[in-house]
């Protein structure tokens, strides 16, 4: 009997045996693995030390601006990075990219936080088209300023420049929509550019309808919401890079904040957005260079303000810069200062605090092309605590690695 | 109505006249040879200038201007350009140099490449998982791309092949006599050892049958590192070595603590057209790297 099940065994695997042995040899005639896009992971982890307790530092907002800093319209928290004192998982980007066909690349930024996957950006590009045309749609990150459509791990400092945080969000201004751009057939660089967007920034622009108890308090506006017109040039003289950039935003804006536990309201009105960026960079050899980057925005809000039932007008203009400069003095170090500045902020004709500053400096160590320890200091103005202002000092310790086929990055 | 006809007419013999071709070369060696085939029949301009590191250049905006007018790109290839040629590309809208079209070069293609890693992982360095790409400083190679872009040019543009043919014809001949001269002054380092600082010289070593013993970088792409450079020295004492090679980008302070400690002469060699004041052609590029190693 024994005898009888060794055989049984033997027998059986020898079949498998045989079919596995067939089987390697046998070539898959549908193997697509040639065809695997580009993949990457992005993965970026900090050591935070700040002289504000987590729980006030969430609870912190920027006078005129931002009531908090953590704080979301559209329902869920959404924590910036280097949130918390200690250690932080800040993101994982994974991206997959790859030409689809002769008239389209497709591009996937997938941004996975710890109990989160987020689709920052799923875009396509076109390839074919004539006169130096191209566009692009789906949800990206716009073209406006500098460094709007640059990922965080290609950002100069940790942290987004302030006015962009007040005006745009931690993400800057990610939409849906369409672009199209125009290489102008001059003898300088010349882009030209119209973005349509859906307009759902929780800052700037809105579409929803407000409404409170079944009443209408501000109708829908129209979608698509957004349109921005983009122009950026460039131009060298010998080893310097000029590149500069005017940018203009336009679209409504509705803020539901209704529900909101302290003085509930809401806002609809008109949001105009004003933009220019200038970047200088001289390349002192193949790996060290010397570059100033600024970019000063200006928003006008105009509209009404609902409150206790009541309705009142709002009128905002609002603005600032940052200016930072970045010295590559070799091939694997890099060291930084930047100056953020809100210098306009007016209310209803009234002025609201505009000395909200921030002196950033940082120093980054660049193993290989593929990682980097960066050193960050933050000497913060902006941030108060209801009519009190928290002066904060931040001590951030970033690691960003990628591994996989990442593509190169944009100028 | 005949005055708008004949204006018409005016503008496209203006037009058309004006019509010579623009080629595009990533590298000033592609942009020479293109010269030597091409003369003034089509427009050239190269994109790196040839002091910057080829993996490197500085992806400024303005080349898309460059890369928006061309109707023929021609690309060095096996992914020496993938750290700033992809995203300028993107920037010029211009779909007639795509890889794939028809103006579109890239001479890696031609040639079987050396070091081709069997397994490709970041632990070495930033590798070419393609082979190594330096493959224009084989003296031997040059004709070949010459005839490529010869064939390049006549589709691009008929009307002018036989003057392309005839240049091609006179460029080999002329090659080959500077060859027989390079071969000749280059025999006498055949066998010898060599350090250099990053694996750009390969093909010309191994033309000439230089042993290549070490490389500064301790991976491709990371700069010397203390024990790394301890360890050549070592290898220094017990092996002898000719000379160490290093290009105009690459940082002087290893290459010299090296050279001094052990002293073994350094040698700055040209890699690329451009790189250095005296070498303005594919012609004095070889020159000269002939005669720094051999005077």
């Amino acid at each position: 009997m024994q005898k009888f099940v060794i055989y049984i065994v033997l027998f059986i695997f020898g079949i498998s045996y045989g079919q596995n042995y067939s089987t390697s040899s046998f070539t898959n005639p549908f193997a697509q693995n040639q065809f695997v896009p580009n993949i990457s992971l992005i993965g970026d982890f900090s050591y935070v030390n700040r002289n504000i307790k987590d729980s006030t530092y969430k609870s912190l907002g920027i006078s005129g601006f931002v009531h908090e800093i953590f704080h979301s319209h559209s329902g869920h928290e959404h924590a910036p990075i280097n949130a918390e004192r200690g250690f932080n998982f800040n993101y994982g980007e994974l991206a997959i990219t790859s030409t689809v066909d002769p008239y389209f690349d497709l591009v996937g930024i997938f941004h996975l936080t710890e109990h989160d996957f987020a689709i920052e950006e799923l875009y396509f590009t076109t390839r074919s088209l004539p006169y130096n045309l191209q566009l692009k749609g789906g949800k990206f990150l716009s073209s406006i300023g500098r460094i709007n459509q640059q990922h965080q791990h290609y950002w100069d400092f940790v942290d987004i420049p302030l006015v962009y945080k007040v005006l745009f969000g931690d993400e800057g201004l990610n939409e849906k929509g369409v672009q199209l751009t125009w290489i102008a057939p001059t003898s300088f660089y010349l882009l030209l550019g119209i973005e349509v967007l859906q307009g759902e920034n929780e800052l700037s622009f809105g579409y929803e309808v407000v409404e409170e108890n079944g009443n209408t308090i501000f109708d829908k506006a129209s979608k698509p919401n957004l349109y921005t017109a983009i122009v950026k040039s460039s131009y060298d003289i010998g080893n310097l890079t000029l590149l500069g950039g005017l940018s203009y935003l336009t679209g409504k804006a509705r803020f539901n904040h209704l529900d909101d536990e302290e003085e509930p309201h809401a806002f609809g009105g008109d949001s105009n957005i004003y933009g220019i960026d200038l970047t200088v960079k001289y390349f002192l050899d193949a790996y060290r260079y010397i570059s100033v980057q600024g970019e000063y925005f200006y928003r006008d809000l105009d509209g009404k303000v609902y409150k206790n039932s009541n309705f009142s007008n709002l009128n905002k203009k609002q603005g600032g810069f940052y200016i930072q400069t970045v010295y590559r003095f070799s091939q694997r170090w890099r060291t930084g200062f930047r100056y953020d500045l809100l210098n306009k902020n007016e209310i209803n004709g009234q002025n609201k605090p505009d000395d909200l500053d921030r002196y950033s400096f940082m120093i980054e160590f660049t193993p290989s092309e593929f990682s980097r320890i960066r050193f960050q200091y933050n000497y913060d103005r902006s941030k108060f605590l209801e009519d009190e202002r928290k002066k904060i000092n931040e001590f951030i310790v970033e690691f960003n690695l990628v591994i996989g086929a990442h593509g190169a990055h944009a100028f | 109505m005949r005055v708008l006809s004949i204006l018409f007419l005016i503008l496209g013999i203006i037009l058309t006249a004006k019509a010579k071709i623009n080629v595009v070369t990533t590298y000033p060696y592609i942009k020479s040879i293109v010269k030597e085939i091409a003369k003034d029949k089509v427009n050239i301009s190269s994109l790196s200038d040839g002091k910057w590191d080829p993996h490197f250049v500085p992806e400024r905006p303005s080349l898309a201007v460059k890369l928006r007018n061309a109707d023929l790109l021609i690309i060095n290839g096996a992914q020496l350009e993938i750290g700033w040629l992809p995203p300028l590309l993107k920037r010029a809208n211009n779909r007639k140099i795509l890889p794939g079209k028809a103006g579109f070069l890239d001479l890696s293609t031609l040639f079987e490449l050396i070091q081709k890693p069997t397994t490709v992982s970041r632990a070495f360095g930033d590798v070419h998982p393609q082979g190594n790409p330096h493959f224009c400083l084989d003296p031997v190679k040059i004709p070949k791309m010459a005839e490529a872009i010869k064939e390049k040019l006549c589709i691009l543009n008929p009307k002018n092949c036989s003057f392309y043919q005839e240049n091609l014809k006179n460029f080999e001949k002329s090659w080959n006599k500077h060859l027989a001269k390079w071969n000749e002054k280059m025999k006498k380092l055949q066998g010898s050892s060599a350090f250099e600082y990053h694996r750009m010289f390969d093909y010309f070593f191994l033309r000439y049958k230089i042993n290549v013993a070490g490389i500064l970088e301790p991976f491709p792409g990371i700069p010397p590192t203390t024990s790394h450079l301890l360890e050549l020295l070592k290898l220094a004492k017990s092996h002898k070595i000719s000379f160490i090679a290093y290009a105009v980008y690459n940082p002087k302070d290893p290459v010299e603590f090296l050279s001094k400690k052990t002293g073994i002469k350094a040698f700055l060699l040209p890699h690329d057209v451009n790189s250095l004041p005296q070498v303005k052609d594919i012609y004095s590029l070889f020159d000269e790297i002939v005669r720094r190693l051999t005077e």
